[in-house]
């Protein structure tokens, strides 16, 4: 019979594994339980421990558990546990510490539970490390926002120019809207179609691309047809700014009310909206029914109009004026506009009262024929290889070259074809758009108006 | 004090009436206890009392099938913990997976680990493949034992198929995205199969639900009762094969009906005759310990490797699923990646001739080739010729996989792998 | 005695596994030992795994708002959390607003809280007047947060004896 053979040389095995069994056994425990956000929190209760002056301070110090922390914000579908480690941001008391125990400045306007942090602030929400968190990792598309374009925050529930609290964001929209960038990028549904629509920009580029695209496209963008632009550093970072708010999303419920901010802007817009001036005047201007509103601001009270707005009849019995349904913050917004009016200077753009070059100026504006035709179409903007001296034509002149029905009908037709001085070359990049579906008639009237109207007065280009 | 030892109390409990109840043979002692705790213990008694020596050689089956039931166990487990916190919904899948990563205890050493061992059992189970091939163990009489290990195979490629998808990141969608494409090239029936695995036209909701209800049910049940037949059919078919030379050759002649009085009892009821005709008793060990104690260690080494791969190196998850935005290029899972690089020649090849040729060659096998000789080493002479074609198709489809793997840049165009070609991303 | 056989008496092989050597038991024992370890953790870990770090309810610490932002002598219903929250003068109470019974929301009453469900009535202080409810309403604790809030802690409940008083 054989011998059986021998278990004796697996013990050795069976030590060997099962030590490294154990030691890594334990070696994953530790992995799992020192987490980064712990040694936060423990200095934060250390700092807590040592601030405490009163029994019950210290008591409240001793209570205190680590834990993760997180901000449930449903309607905007986040989860956010920057709180975590970041455990002050609403105690005042923490201004001016080093992060990640500060204070949040202005933490009253936004406070952090309604609105967790990665909506403003960007970053991932969900994760409990630093480096995570701050989402400047592959894998996440979302990083944290550089606190220098903060304000770009602000458009995703706030109308860009109405803020006060944000003046960068205003000056972008005021920089995008006078350089014409609208010419060739569509933004909301409006502008030209040489360029990409511009609706999620923000969520898609980063701040340094940004501002890299507008000093030199082509370095970016290889082979791109738009023109270096010329801002001064502040213009450029506002602008950046504006574009980095475009992230395409709205605000819903709750936040979506936020939109109207009682400024005298926002009044002054729903004023327009809401054809005020069609049954009050305002110099001299507008209809009859109702009485001129120009010094209304000195005859009644703010309280008096917030009534008057919210149910006429109820201050003024027998006003044939609507319930216009205005939600109370409208309703301060359009009582903040009439106080404001005299003393702000507040220029009423109304179309109705406008005549059609002015209109025109604005529509000139919001399409953004300013992007290849130059501030106030005087040319200027280049188009490398074209003949027309590698330019893109001024408009101050059409008039001597052009009747208004050709005028209109160059517009609506656009120019795909624009000829090159070298046919080696590449051929220019720029071209002019058919508007014919983009711009209504009534405003090609008023455009075509106004162009006509470039002309300087006094010259006489002669032959 | 004079405390008994931990052992010899046990011992006592063991001999005491409640321990009795529960344990019908205590820890062996004997021979014939050791004998006993085989055949008459509930986990153990799928395994023989007595083993051949041959089938104990770690070299011989270098325990590639022990090593894929041990993956399936620990994937079972694992599966079953991370089930608490993951959602199939195409809005919070996605979130669960980062919840597992950040503020689950253990969450992510869990899913490392599964995800590992799928891939690793995938892996194994191909090794596996290969070794019963090239020892020739799916000829006579295992012929039905390899058709339900191809059958397990393409369970195994299922179940990590279906659970490819669930972290619903750019990596899974896409991943299946291309899979069911390429399963939709299939003639007649590609389309609808397509359109039934997903529930609808694209991967979306029902797709994900599906998936997960296949991936942690269906597919699994299915596997642990194929995976109670392969291990049942080994006892049947006379354990794992070895050499002829081993066993002395024998004429197997039927037993004679015994004259009985119809009583169907097991003795009567046996046909034929059993594997044990000609195996010499003197190379048999007692299951206990030998078996077993071999059995643990592989365990112990299997879990020592998983641990260490999910300690060392997180599972990837890569942004959430976009379906705008496919990743250039789109990649199917690595073990159908041979496939993609041959769809990429020609779409009837390799999505609907190859591996139907495979897994029907594969499934037919061993009726189509019977001859008895060679069983029981590796690389037998007589085989030759089987063990070059299956040599040839088994290197070409290791190549095809590492072109696709690393040689596949954007556009599927080539590329050297150590100078990749950027791939097209959204940001920055 | 044959020379041949000294050899073998003088150095015995074990010949069964009862007989193991000083090193082969401690080894086995060490490797049981450690397995043993290792599944005690294993297990320990997936139990642990189990328990939920995070809630996805609401939270039971919540801001009520400015304690300003109260009149005195109000009672007010806080419908997202429901309590009432109750100020005198310059103190603050927060008063579940769970019947005891079975879970109802109580309304406001004349003075008191009455519930709808089963007609259960509390008066002021929370305590049962009449109905089926077993036990009164709870008080839970408030306090100041740093940014100078309400800060009720439904976590804690207290005596009406001790409010907030600011």
């Amino acid at each position: 019979m054989r011998t059986e053979p021998s278990l004796r040389k697996f013990y050795g095995w069976f030590t060997v594994l099962g030590l490294l069994i154990g030691s890594l056994v334990v070696l994953g425990y530790y992995k799992d339980e020192f987490r980064e956000w712990k040694i936060y929190q423990r200095r934060y209760f250390q700092e807590e421990a040592r601030r405490a002056n009163t029994p019950q301070q210290h008591q409240n110090a001793q209570n205190l558990e680590l834990a993760i922390r997180q901000i449930q914000v449903p309607d905007l579908n986040r989860v956010d546990r920057c709180t975590t480690c970041h455990l002050a941001v609403d105690d005042p008391s923490y201004g001016g510490y080093p992060q990640p125990l500060a204070y949040h400045p202005l933490h009253e306007q936004h406070p952090s539970e309604k609105f967790g942090c990665t909506i403003c602030h960007r970053g991932q929400g969900r994760a409990t490390t630093s480096a995570e968190a701050h989402g400047a990792i592959e894998h996440w598309d979302e990083p944290m926002l550089p606190l220098a374009f903060i304000q770009a925050s602000c458009g995703k529930c706030h109308q860009a120019a109405d803020n006060p609290a944000a003046p960068e964001l205003a000056r972008g929209q005021q920089v995008f809207d006078e350089s014409g960038c609208r010419g060739c990028h569509k933004l909301d549904g409006t502008g030209g179609i040489l360029g990409p629509e511009l609706d999620r920009v923000g969520a898609r580029r980063s701040p340094e691309w940004l501002a890299k695209h507008f000093i030199a496209p082509a370095s970016v963008t290889p082979g791109s047809a738009m023109p270096p632009q010329k801002f001064s550093e502040p213009d450029l970072h506002a602008v950046t700014l504006f574009l980095l708010s475009l992230t395409g999303g709205g605000a819903p419920g709750y936040y979506a009310s936020m939109k109207v901010i009682p400024s005298a802007a926002e009044g002054q817009h729903l004023f327009q909206q809401k054809g005020c001036i069609g049954c009050h005047s305002l110099g001299g201007q507008g209809g009859k029914v109702g009485p001129a509103l120009d010094d209304v601001g000195l005859r009644r009270s703010a309280d008096w109009m917030v009534a008057h707005f919210r149910d006429p009849q109820s201050v003024t019995p027998g006003s044939v004026m609507p319930k216009f349904g205005f939600s109370a913050l409208e309703a301060r917004a359009l009582t903040e506009f009439l106080i404001r009016m005299k003393d702000q200077h507040l220029s009423l753009s109304l179309p109705s009262l406008m005549g059609p070059v002015e209109r025109g100026r604005e529509i000139f504006r919001k399409y953004g024929c300013a992007g290849c035709h130059g501030p106030a179409a005087k040319g200027g903007v280049p188009n490398p290889n074209s003949k027309t001296a590698e330019l893109v034509p001024g408009l101050l002149y059409v008039a001597d070259g052009y009747t208004k029905a050709e005028l209109k009908a160059r517009i609506v037709k656009g120019q795909r074809e624009i000829p090159a001085m070298d046919p080696k070359r590449r051929p220019p990049p720029l071209y002019m758009p058919p508007w014919g579906g983009i711009i209504k008639d009534a405003e090609m009237d008023d455009l075509v108006a106004y162009l006509i109207s470039l002309k300087p007065k006094g010259e006489d280009v002669g032959f | 004090m004079n405390l008994p030892s931990p052992l010899e109390l046990w011992r006592r409990f063991q001999r005491s009436a409640v321990g009795r109840s529960v344990f019908r043979v205590g820890l062996p002692q004997s021979s014939l206890e050791r004998a006993q705790a085989m055949v008459s213990s509930f986990v153990l008694h799928i395994q023989p009392a007595k083993t051949h020596r041959h089938s104990l050689k770690p070299g011989y089956s270098l325990g590639l099938g022990l090593i894929s039931l041990y993956l399936f166990f620990l994937l079972f487990a694992t599966g079953l913990l991370l089930m608490f916190y993951y959602v199939p919904s195409t809005e919070r899948a996605y979130d669960s997976m980062k919840d597992l990563q950040f503020v689950v205890s253990a969450g992510l050493l869990i899913r490392n680990m599964h995800r590992w061992a799928a891939h690793l059992m995938v892996l194994f189970v191909m090794l596996h493949l290969c070794r019963v091939f090239y020892t020739g163990s799916y000829k006579s009489p295992r012929e039905f034992n390899w058709v339900i290990g191809v059958c397990l195979f393409l369970l195994t490629l299922g179940l990590s198929f279906t659970g490819y998808l669930l972290p619903w990141d750019q990596l899974a969608f896409w991943a299946i995205t291309v899979g069911t494409n390429i399963a939709a090239y299939a003639p007649v029936i590609g389309p609808k199969m397509k359109y039934v695995m997903l529930g609808g036209n694209a991967v979306g909701q029902e797709a994900l639900v599906r998936f997960y209800a296949l991936h942690v049910i269906v597919l699994p049940a299915i596997a642990a009762f194929l995976i109670s037949l392969h291990l049942w059919r080994v006892r049947k078919d006379g354990g794992l094969s070895r050499p002829a030379e081993l066993d002395e050759p024998v004429t197997q002649v039927e037993a004679p009906r015994l004259p009985t009085a119809k009583t169907y009892g097991l003795m009567e009821l046996a046909r034929g005759t059993t594997p044990q005709v000609g195996a010499d008793p003197d190379e048999f060990v007692l299951s206990w310990p030998h078996l077993i104690f071999r059995e643990l260690l592989l365990f112990l080494l299997v879990v020592v490797v998983l641990l260490f791969l999910a300690i060392f190196w997180n599972a990837p998850l890569e942004e959430m699923a976009n379906a705008i935005h496919p990743p250039n290029p789109a990649k199917a899972p690595w073990y159908f990646l041979g496939l993609q690089e041959l769809v990429s020649y020609s779409a009837l090849w390799g999505g609907v001739i190859v591996p139907g040729l495979l897994v029907g060659v594969l499934v037919l096998l061993p009726y189509l080739d019977g001859k008895p000789r060679g069983v029981g080493k590796w690389f037998a002479h007589e085989r030759i010729v089987a063990n070059s074609v299956f040599t040839v198709c088994l290197i070409t489809a290791i190549i095809l996989t590492i072109i696709g793997t690393w040689f596949r840049g954007p556009n599927w165009a080539w590329q050297q792998p150590w100078k990749p070609v950027a791939a097209h991303t959204e940001a920055h | 005695m044959d020379p041949r056989l000294m050899g073998f008496m003088n150095s015995p092989t074990p010949q069964t596994e009862s007989d193991y050597s000083r090193r082969g038991f401690v080894q086995l024992a060490f490797g049981w030992a450690a397995g043993a370890f290792a599944l005690a953790a294993s297990a320990a870990g997936a139990l642990r795994f189990l328990v939920p770090n995070v809630l996805y309810e609401p939270s039971l610490q919540f801001k009520a708002g400015r304690p300003d932002d109260y009149a005195d002598g109000s009672v007010t219903f806080l419908e997202e959390e429901r309590v009432f929250l109750i100020r005198k003068g310059n103190t603050y109470r927060c008063l579940s607003a769970t019947c005891t019974h079975l879970g109802c929301t109580v309304d406001r009453a004349e003075k008191g809280y009455h519930c709808p469900c089963h007609g259960s009535v509390f008066d002021e202080q929370g305590m049962v007047r009449g109905g089926p409810a077993p036990r009164p309403l709870a008080w839970f604790l408030v306090t100041l947060s740093k940014d100078n809030r309400l800060l009720v802690d439904k976590a804690q409940t207290v005596t009406p004896d001790k409010p907030l008083v600011t």
